[in-house]
């Protein structure tokens, strides 16, 4: 039995060697880098290991300690849940205004375009640099508040208002991404759709919401699916501007794996990342079921 | 009397549009204004109030000493090389992966396909310490290996090349196959040429995501001649009570390459971009 598999592999590999040696680059780096460290990183998360002493294994404990003891990761889940919910529930709606507003006849479209855009190709870094001088208490946005003799407040030091300023700050670095897509989309629902509702009378309210939106529900459904798992694995910006403070305001999921990483806790971190790994899997799965429907 | 209304109405409505775009377009270049002005500014001026919008005495000098007492010059080389490298690098080897996959026929082709799209799922973060403890096996730690080699392929650009390469007439390869051209010369000089539109977004998003990385090169690198721009922007805020022009110095001098890249090169961002995500 084994060795007529080991046969007509042996076969396939010289009649077909040339294909394989196509793909032999990816395979190798793949199963090296990804799959080899993906199953190792579920073995350490079963294990106490500080790093120094040899891993020991203690089975589930980790999660065990993480979901029933562990407050500061708790909080973590909340703070990335908020951060989530108020970024993914506003970026998207600004690049949807945004590009339903350069889908008019607008003079110096694309420069418009530019500037929603030109964050998107900054890295996170940068920009949270930028913004954390901003935020500074003597800064430009408390300076323009003082003008206007508005209240001011040390944004990124206020545990009240760390993560919000966060948020604005990766909403303004992101939502330009969405506007180039939806852009796109509405460019390509058919012309003809909006004559037809035109004739039928349909006022401008009627038309969104019978051929605009339906037009645009997949790309929808994509930008949120990668909104929310991308903004799940916030990390750059919280690094630079606040490092998880005030009182762990700001404290992510993947920010407290790295500060685990950073102790050499590592079977400890390795559970953090697999908790993680599943609420993202959970929501790929959400997305192929959306996307089973739409095919 | 009717006319004149609606037409004062579409009036108001047009210069509340222009308005709009207007106030928000500012709203997006004022921390980009705000990044220069303050690296042209004296230290003493950073936060000085009433704001200053225009930098009085303006002065290079932070430029010159990032580039000379700092070393950004070495960050800045060291982001080069290492997006310049992986982005050729998944360049040739997605292109040859998504060809096969997308021309030739062989057993276990989808069923590889499969997995190989399945890891799309697995977030960065899951690999972390696992890949730093291989790296440390293999002794890369703190070498341009460790930042290039892990990503010197991708399944994202394998798929993306493989869609690309779906569109190409299957009898445009039967042709040469017919005239007796190797099955990498076909690859070579017939599937890569045609691909070229592809591979122009795979190499910008590729370099893109390459030049603003920041956890991994952070993680394995240690001493300063390894890190690139991000990690050192960010760890020099650490190390020093910030000298805010100097940091914004450094900032321009990071952002600028991907702002002149991308305003070059606009049609060939947005139409990668919407390519994957809107069907036509």
């Amino acid at each position: 039995m084994e060795t007529s598999i080991g046969r007509r592999i042996g076969v396939a590999v010289r009649k077909y060697y040339v294909a394989y040696l196509f793909i032999l680059g990816p395979v190798i780096c793949t199963t090296i880098f990804l799959f080899i460290p993906m199953i190792s990183s579920f073995a350490f998360s079963l294990t106490e290991w500080s790093g120094i002493q040899p891993p020991e294994f203690v089975g589930l404990a980790n999660y065990q300690r993480l979901i029933l003891h562990d407050r500061k990761f708790i909080k973590s889940l909340v703070n990335t849940t908020i951060f989530v919910i108020l970024g993914q529930g506003s970026g998207p709606v600004f690049g949807l205004v945004s590009a339903l507003a350069l889908n008019q006849k607008v003079k110096f479209r694309a420069a418009f375009r530019t500037a929603y855009f030109l964050p998107v190709t900054t890295s996170l870094v940068v920009v949270a640099t930028v913004w954390k001088m901003l935020y500074n208490e003597n800064g430009l946005i408390n300076a323009l508040l003082r003008s206007v003799d508005l209240p001011t407040t040390r944004w990124l030091m206020n545990p009240r208002t760390a993560l919000l300023s966060i948020i604005v700050t990766s909403v303004w670095q992101g939502f330009g991404f969405e506007t180039v897509i939806f852009l796109a989309a509405l460019q390509a629902i058919p012309k003809e759709l909006y004559e037809a509702a035109m004739i039928d009378g349909a006022n401008a309210w009627n038309r969104f919401w019978h051929v605009t939106l339906p037009g645009l529900r997949p790309v929808i459904v994509m930008i949120y699916i990668i909104g929310i798992i991308g903004s799940y694995q916030v990390f750059d910006q919280i690094y630079v501007m606040t490092e998880g403070g005030p009182v762990n305001s700001t404290l992510s999921v993947v920010y407290y794996l790295y500060d685990n990483f950073h102790y050499m806790k590592f079977g400890y971190a390795s559970a953090v990342a697999y908790i993680l790994f599943a609420i993202l899997a959970l929501f790929s799965y959400l997305q192929m079921r959306f996307f089973g429907q739409e095919e | 009397m009717g006319m004149s209304r609606t037409r004062v109405l579409k009036l108001v409505g047009r210069t509340g549009l222009y308005l709009a775009l207007i106030a928000s377009s500012i709203a997006m270049l004022v921390p980009f204004y705000w990044m220069l002005s303050t690296s042209l500014k004296l230290e003493a001026d950073v936060f000085a109030y009433p704001p200053e919008w225009i930098p009085q005495p303006a002065t290079f000098i932070h430029y010159v000493e990032v580039w000379t007492r700092l070393p950004f010059a070495r960050f800045l080389f060291n982001s080069l090389l290492v997006a310049s490298m992986v982005t050729l690098s998944n360049v040739f080897f997605c292109t040859l992966a998504g060809y096969a996959f997308a021309k030739l026929s062989f057993p276990g082709r989808d069923k590889i396909f499969f997995v190989l799209l399945m890891t799309l799922m697995v977030p960065f973060q899951v690999n972390l310490i696992p890949l730093y403890k291989l790296m440390d096996l293999f002794k890369w730690i703190d070498t341009y290996w460790a930042l290039i080699v892990p990503s010197a392929t991708s399944v994202f650009g394998i798929y993306l090349m493989r869609q690309y390469i779906l569109s190409i007439p299957d009898e445009l390869l039967d042709s040469a196959r017919v005239d007796g051209c190797s099955e990498f010369g076909i690859f070579w000089w017939i599937v890569a040429p045609l691909s070229l539109p592809g591979v122009a977004t795979l190499a910008i998003f590729t370099f893109m995501g390459a030049w603003t990385n920041f956890l991994w090169p952070m993680i394995v690198t240690s001493s300063m001649d390894m890190r690139t721009l991000p990690v050192g922007i960010a760890l020099l805020q650490e190390y020093h009570t910030t000298n805010w022009s100097q940091t914004m110095a450094g900032s321009a001098i990071a952002a600028l390459p991907m702002i002149i890249v991308f305003l070059f090169m606009q049609r060939q961002f947005i139409e990668g971009m919407t390519a994957g995500a809107v069907k036509r």
